[in-house]
């Protein structure tokens, strides 16, 4: 009888493991464009999750527990984006959300995340209306920058051009474009009430044809172009623009805070890029300064294994940063539930290969700035690189 | 406003109505002549983009590959085109036009898909050709070579479709077909075949168009939908099947959007949506069209 028991003990005993692997995951539901012309970002970002879950787990995962992602395609599309983060959560029981990547998916799984009261991270979405106090509720966190950054960074670097008199704008007409603008505009004025506005181009996103807005634009002559072109787009209106003298007429004073200073984007537009733009990066990927830091050296490798590509991603690490995250916010609760983890988050701060990040308490983010230089031809490239990639801190920006 | 700058939008204008006409006149060509609504004519300009791109990679060292390219999308997607009339589209003649529609839409997404498995989900990209890679000054303003090129193609191609069309005994037995099937089949004419042919025709001008915009523009997934928007939109505007009517109602469309932008920047596609609801209430038909009885 005693026997008995005691084989059935160890007959348990020995099958609990297994069960708890397969029950004991802590799920991250991963919604993401991975169709449709924003796969080329949303790919790398889910790449850089996945790889970042990966390292984790490889390292006994978080609580003793393994991560896994559940990814699963956002089309871009806000109801869709809606409809799988509602199937995650009720269906596969994900015990936290990430991901999204237009400013039109992020807000609309925000609402998710706060009726469900799960927490969500937004690695990619720049609008300043994810996180404004009328949006905000314990569960949202950002670790993408957003568009009062973007956009004053883009004015500070205008207002140094001192012989810069008026400025034409190009950026496509939704929510990220016009927000990002309205930034630029009104803190541009602060810095420098003599510089005019003269031209203010509202292409759609994915524009097949810029020609008639350049020609239109030149005609204004501006001395300087606040563009956030992206993407396909900046492809086609740099390659239609520099046969028709456009960066010339402005001397390259072009800056454009829409990341076309990725290395894909570098890739894509190979011997056509505008070289001496300025743009940003969230990771320079090559840093042509030579002022890499070694922790980020050792994630470009991994992630170019990984992703079984040359130059890896700039976006990867967008991804990469969402799980970081999550993860140091479950250790630091000590628990996956949703409310301590939401706790937890507030203050914390954690190590990203492009550094330190800290989440702000009052605003749920991590007011992350980005890379920013100009764009310049290298010898060791077949593409456009950044010079000296710097971080601008956003914070002396915000007040 | 300088006259220079108004050329340049006239100029910047008539660039983008050839690229549309070459992708217009196929849909309305097979339209004409098939009386098919073919939504998935945009994804064999698409494919032709695409279809470059892989040339060009393939052949990097000679100075003439992007023309090689250009042969090769034209080729690669004439015979495409001829594999799926040929197995797929013949089954759809004389159907309702709801299911020729979710058909060809379906032929779409497997396009699309078939597409992005192939080449991916980066956005893609082709060097102009060497000798169209500078500018020319004329009038003050600054005209790039190869939208000057382009200017000039459009009108040629669209001159040699017509000659075809008109003047040959092909372009009889077109417009025979065009006209009743039944009975040309009757009087021994291979009507399958040249069905075929015509479908193969009209894959190959997208397939140009595509290879042709790659210079400059992004081959990315999408600009198969994106185009066929627009081209829908030209060939209503100048009258289904109607073959000038397509030519001139891609003009109009390329003034219409680019001075359109210039005059109202805020409302870039208004200008044409409202060309386009203008004719459809005033001719319904199109310019060039014949009202159906």
């Amino acid at each position: 009888m005693r026997l008995h028991h005691l084989g059935l003990a160890i007959a348990i005993a020995a099958a609990a493991p297994f069960a708890a692997l397969a029950e004991d995951t802590i799920k991250i539901g991963f919604p993401m464009p991975l169709s449709g012309p924003t796969a080329v970002y949303g790919v790398p970002v889910t790449k850089g999750a996945e790889l970042a879950v990966a390292e984790i787990n490889a390292k006994g995962g978080v609580l003793g527990r393994k991560l896994e992602i559940v990814s699963r395609d956002s089309k871009a599309n806000a109801d869709e984006a809606v409809r799988v983060a509602r199937e995650l959560v009720i269906k596969d029981n994900v015990d936290f959300l990430a991901g999204t990547l237009t400013s039109a998916e992020a807000p609309a799984v925000s609402t998710i995340a706060k009726e469900n009261k799960v927490v969500f991270v937004a690695p990619v979405a720049k609008t300043t209306k994810l996180t404004a106090p009328e949006n905000l509720h314990p569960y949202i966190f950002r670790v993408a920058s957003n568009t009062t950054i973007e956009g004053r960074t883009m004015a500070a670097t205008v207002a140094k051009w001192t012989d810069v008199k008026t400025v034409g704008t190009i950026a496509p007409d939704y929510a990220y474009g016009r927000d990002a603008v309205a930034a630029f505009v009104e803190y541009l004025k602060k810095l420098r009430p003599d510089i005019q506005i003269v031209d203010q181009q509202w292409p759609k996103l994915g524009e097949p044809d810029f020609t008639p807005f350049i020609t239109a634009q030149m005609s204004k002559k501006p001395d300087a172009v606040m563009c956030d072109v992206f993407g396909g787009d900046f492809v086609t209106l740099a390659k239609e623009a520099g046969p028709l003298g456009y960066f010339k007429a402005i001397n390259n004073r072009l800056v454009d805070g829409a990341e076309v200073g990725t290395v894909d984007e570098a890739q894509a537009l190979g011997a056509d890029y505008p070289y001496g733009i300025i743009s940003d990066t969230y990771d320079p990927v090559v840093w042509a300064g030579g002022n890499e830091p070694p922790e980020h050296k050792a994630y470009e490798e991994r992630l170019k294994a990984a992703m079984k590509s040359d130059y890896g991603s700039g976006w990867a690490i967008q991804g990469y940063t969402a799980i970081v995250a999550l993860a140091a916010g479950i250790t630091k609760a000590g628990s996956t539930d949703s409310d301590k983890v939401a706790a937890a988050m507030l203050g914390l701060s954690f190590d990203t290969p492009a550094g330190k990040r800290t989440i702000d308490p009052k605003t749920h983010e991590t007011l992350a700035g980005e890379f920013w230089g100009e764009m310049v031809k290298d010898p060791a490239y077949p593409f456009a690189v950044m010079k000296s990639p710097t971080y601008v801190d956003p914070q002396p920006l915000m007040n | 406003m300088s006259l220079s700058s108004l050329f340049s939008q006239f100029m910047g204008g008539l660039t983008a109505a050839m690229f549309l006409f070459l992708i217009a006149s196929g849909l309305s060509l097979i339209f004409g002549v098939l009386r098919v609504l073919n939504f998935a004519h945009g994804s064999f300009y698409m494919i032709g983009a695409y279809m470059a791109w892989q040339v060009v990679h393939w052949v990097t060292t000679t100075t003439g590959h992007f023309w090689l390219a250009a042969a090769g999308a034209v080729i690669g997607v004439a015979i495409l085109g001829g594999i799926i009339e040929r197995l797929l589209f013949r089954y759809l003649y004389g159907r309702e036009e709801l299911y020729q529609l979710l058909f060809t839409y379906a032929l779409v997404l497997i396009l699309g898909d078939a597409a992005k498995f192939t080449w991916g989900t980066e956005q893609l990209s082709v060097s102009r050709p060497s000798i169209l890679d500078s500018s020319l000054v004329v009038f003050g303003t600054i005209v790039p070579e190869y939208n000057l090129f382009i200017i000039v193609i459009g009108p040629l191609i669209a001159l040699g479709v017509w000659l075809m069309l008109t003047r040959t005994g092909l372009g009889r037995m077109v417009r025979a077909a065009a006209l009743d099937r039944e009975m040309l089949d009757a009087l021994g004419a291979n009507v399958g075949w040249l069905y075929t042919g015509m479908f193969m025709l009209s894959a190959a001008l997208a397939g140009l168009a595509g290879a042709l915009v790659t210079p400059i523009q992004s081959i990315v997934p999408g600009m198969d939908v994106e185009i066929i928007v627009q081209a829908f939109i030209v060939v209503v505007i100048g009258g289904l099947g109607s073959f000038w009517g397509t030519f001139w109602g891609s003009m109009l469309y390329g003034q219409v959007l680019s001075f359109g932008i210039l005059i109202f920047p805020g409302f870039s596609l208004f200008s044409v949506f409202a060309l386009m609801a203008v004719i459809l209430i005033v001719r319904p038909w199109g310019l060039f069209g014949r009202p159906i009885r």
